[in-house]
């Protein structure tokens, strides 16, 4: 039993703060969103020069190898930017699951360039009304020397600019976990502009050719994969929404502290004030809850209940204290020219994807029902 | 960052949880039964009280020095949860909130006439803190005393003096200065034995157990009664109120409560064919229940972890109670919906089922958002003290 971050950590922790600072005053994010992708080039790149992109990639590929509770540590301040960077489907989605599941060659092809930030592979966990990538209705044909796989994935992050994406589809009952090129023959890339004003991608495959070096998995690994890669990217989404929700709590403090009305600032209102303490409480529990589910995942414990919960907690927290603090600061809150909106958009895109709030809780009472179920017998 | 407890916490928890299976006798069950002495203080509990100081399990946190064995905060919680657990009515505030402040500043005689009784499982001391009228609003208590020669002549009346009906000593909080600057620097605290002429007691029934109201009619009090300086007794006050808190919330208890409900959930037939846990409704309040007391579990340890570390922050405190006190009013609810009509039959009454004891908690449970500082006044502490917000008016 121990709470303490690690002086290493805390590094890493800083570190990442200040790069992601300099990186996201306004004016820079303004710049940013009014590009065709919500990405920042530049602040890939010196997150990479700093060695960040690496924090759950191994030396021997480029990385720092301090594992997936390090990385976490990164999608908090992330979030706690509202940074223009994908580091949950690129770093979590889809080198987290190439380091651990992937063949040697694949490794060696790919982490290296996704640690040093000169190529992205992202990850496409979700179909239409489909979330869990264990269960996909894309399809994979065996071929001479490969596969051919047809489907629809949707909302993917940074389609058009990736040098690959990883997906799963299933040859007849067999998963399989495959790096798709999305300049390849048969792949159509529709934008879909989603809440977080980010736009993301309808990723088309229709009979597109995937070479055999290009298979990640298949079977029980496959499964395995793409188990971690869902507990991981839905922890990492509790992480980043740990910042999110933290920073929107504070802006939500001091802007109440200094606006006046009835001759008083408003946070001396109780009603106010109180409002503002929920959030504190809030934004506590799912920290909470998120740091379990990410220490389990990173020493390669079951983490199945842990990351449910994290993500119902995520789902909640999410939406509260966005909801409180547009609230609280009135129509300075929806403003477009304040930084809150910004926090509040992306609180409820993290809210509502890779398993909401509704869906996990349905999923959690079905394994306790299960658990007690086989106790009785 | 490593969120589990070690094996040999886990060792502690199990032993902990067996030995408190030897003090829950049917002797005790049987006692516990009369609601005037479900929180204690008939012939058995004081039997097993003694018993549990005789084997060495009262003060594991105190100094080697006191007679403890300086357990860490966090083997104390192990400690506290399971003893909650076990459905002991274990004087919590005696041994963790007061005694410490007891030792650390009465006189030699008194500390080891006061501590050396609380170890040994005899002494039970109530807390004499509130007032008909000084609730929340503590400070603004009436209670006086009066210097006379050596000694003090007390007056005055307490509200919800829990366990007054059979505690040896009331700690009491008394006015000793009325024209103090402001109202809490007029306060000093002293130990009352309660066989001192003068001292009554008159039982308020609540909606779960008995507490008391006392009355203090010109008792005489010896100097070495007083504990800490004069007029210097609000710190004393304030320094045990985080302790007082982490100890009624702990998380064994409640999820005892949980893991019954799934058994039975399990077992039970449904009216439509089945068992009631494979209803959606059901299991959707059962998964609520679980994410809901996660936090509670990660809470506990994070507080008894965090005590060990340096003085507990203000913010993380209040946060504790308000969100545990909370969750408990809705775990209540939610199980009990679970259990359906005959939830609400009482304990000992045909039909009760798992023996009336969510039936019990949900009845008495609202006292939780009020009792051991109101829910609000913590909100002010965190918006204060963990968003630096400004004082609210």
């Amino acid at each position: 039993m121990d709470f303490t971050i690690s002086e290493e950590l805390k590094s890493v922790q800083q570190l990442a703060a200040q790069i992601l600072g300099d990186f996201t005053e306004v004016d820079k994010l303004k710049a940013v969103e009014a590009q065709e992708e919500r990405f920042d080039p530049a602040l890939w790149q010196a997150l990479a020069e700093a060695g960040l992109l690496g924090l759950d990639i191994e030396e021997a590929h480029g990385g720092m190898g301090m594992g997936f509770f390090s990385l976490t540590t990164l999608c908090e301040e992330v979030g706690r930017c509202v940074a223009p960077v994908p580091v949950v489907p690129v770093l979590v989605g889809a080198a987290g699951v190439l380091r651990r599941f992937g063949t040697d060659a694949q490794k060696d092809q790919w982490l290296p360039g996704i640690a040093n930030g000169s190529h992205r592979v992202s990850s496409a966990l979700e179909e239409y009304g489909n979330e869990n990538p264990q269960a996909p209705a894309a399809t994979a044909q065996k071929e001479d020397g490969g596969y051919a796989i047809s489907g629809t994935k949707v909302c993917v992050v940074g389609a058009s600019s990736a040098t690959r994406v990883l997906l799963s589809a299933k040859n007849d009952e067999e998963l399989l976990v495959a790096l798709i090129d999305p300049q390849a023959a048969g792949v159509t890339l529709n934008p879909q502009l989603v809440t977080s004003g980010e736009t993301r991608f309808e990723l088309v495959l229709d009979n597109v050719q995937v070479p055999a070096g290009d298979i990640v998995a298949t079977g029980g690994a496959a499964r395995e994969a793409m188990n971690w890669a869902q507990q991981a990217t839905q922890t990492a989404l509790a992480a980043t929404a740990v910042g999110l929700s933290d920073k929107m709590m504070r802006i939500t403090g001091s802007y109440t502290s200094e606006r006046e009305q009835f001759d008083r600032a408003i946070a001396t209102f109780q009603a106010v004030s109180h409002r503002v303490a929920d959030c504190y409480i809030d934004v506590e529990c799912l920290r909470l809850v998120t740091q379990q589910a990410a220490s389990l995942i990173d020493q390669g414990r079951p983490a199945g209940d842990a990351v449910t919960m994290a993500k119902i907690w995520c789902g909640d927290v999410a939406h509260r204290v966005s909801q409180a603090a547009q609230h609280c600061h009135g129509g300075t809150g929806v403003d477009r020219d304040y930084p809150l909106f910004r926090y509040c958009l992306m609180a409820r895109q993290i809210e509502l994807e890779a398993g909401n709030s509704a869906r996990m809780t349905g999923l959690l009472g079905e394994q306790i029902a299960a658990e007690y179920l086989s106790a009785t017998g | 960052m490593n969120i589990e407890l070690t094996p040999q916490q886990k060792a502690l928890q199990q032993e902990v949880r067996d030995y408190m299976k030897t003090v829950m006798t049917p002797e005790l069950l049987e006692e516990m039964k009369n609601d005037e002495l479900k929180e204690g203080g008939g012939p058995e509990f004081r039997k097993q009280y003694a018993r549990m100081g005789a084997d060495g399990w009262i003060g594991l946190s105190w100094s080697k020095e006191l007679g403890g064995k300086e357990m860490s905060h966090l083997e104390q919680y192990i400690f506290t949860d399971e003893v909650v657990r076990s459905g002991f009515a274990y004087p919590f505030l005696t041994t963790e909130a007061v005694t410490p402040v007891i030792a650390a500043n009465a006189n030699a005689e008194v500390r080891e006439e006061v501590v050396g009784g609380v170890k040994q499982g005899k002494v039970v001391i109530a807390i004499g803190y509130s007032e008909p009228s000084a609730g929340t609003d503590l400070a603004s208590l009436k209670t006086r005393a009066v210097k006379d020669g050596d000694d003090w002549i007390i007056n005055g009346q307490k509200m919800w003096t829990s366990l007054a009906n059979y505690a040896d000593y009331v700690w009491l909080a008394a006015r000793t200065d009325p024209d103090a600057s402001k109202k809490h620097k007029g306060l000093t605290m002293f130990l009352v034995p309660t066989d001192y002429e003068g001292f009554s007691v008159t039982p308020v029934h609540t909606l779960g157990v008995r507490t008391n109201a006392t009355y203090y009619n010109d008792v005489r009090l010896p100097d070495k009664y007083r504990v800490g300086e004069v007029n210097a007794g609000w710190k004393l006050i304030t320094g045990q109120l985080n302790i007082e808190r982490l100890s009624l919330f702990t998380h064994g208890q409640v999820d005892s409560l949980f893991v019954d409900t799934c058994k039975w959930a399990a077992e039970t037939d449904a009216p439509g064919g089945g068992k009631v846990i494979e209803q959606p409704w059901v299991q959707h309040n059962l998964a609520r229940v679980k994410s809901g007391l996660e936090v509670v579990k990660l809470i506990c340890w994070k507080q008894a972890w965090a005590m060990d570390q340096g003085p507990l922050d203000m913010a993380d405190a209040s946060m504790a109670k308000v969100y545990s006190s909370e969750f408990f009013v809705e775990l209540y609810r939610l199980l009990l919906e679970v259990l359906g009509s005959a939830g609400t039959i009482a304990a000992h009454s045909p039909g009760a089922v798992l023996k009336g004891r969510i039936e019990f908690r949900w009845r008495v449970g609202s006292i939780l958002t009020f009792g051991g500082g109101a829910n609000e006044i913590q909100r002010d502490i965190i918006a204060m003290a963990g968003l630096w917000m400004p004082r609210t008016r």
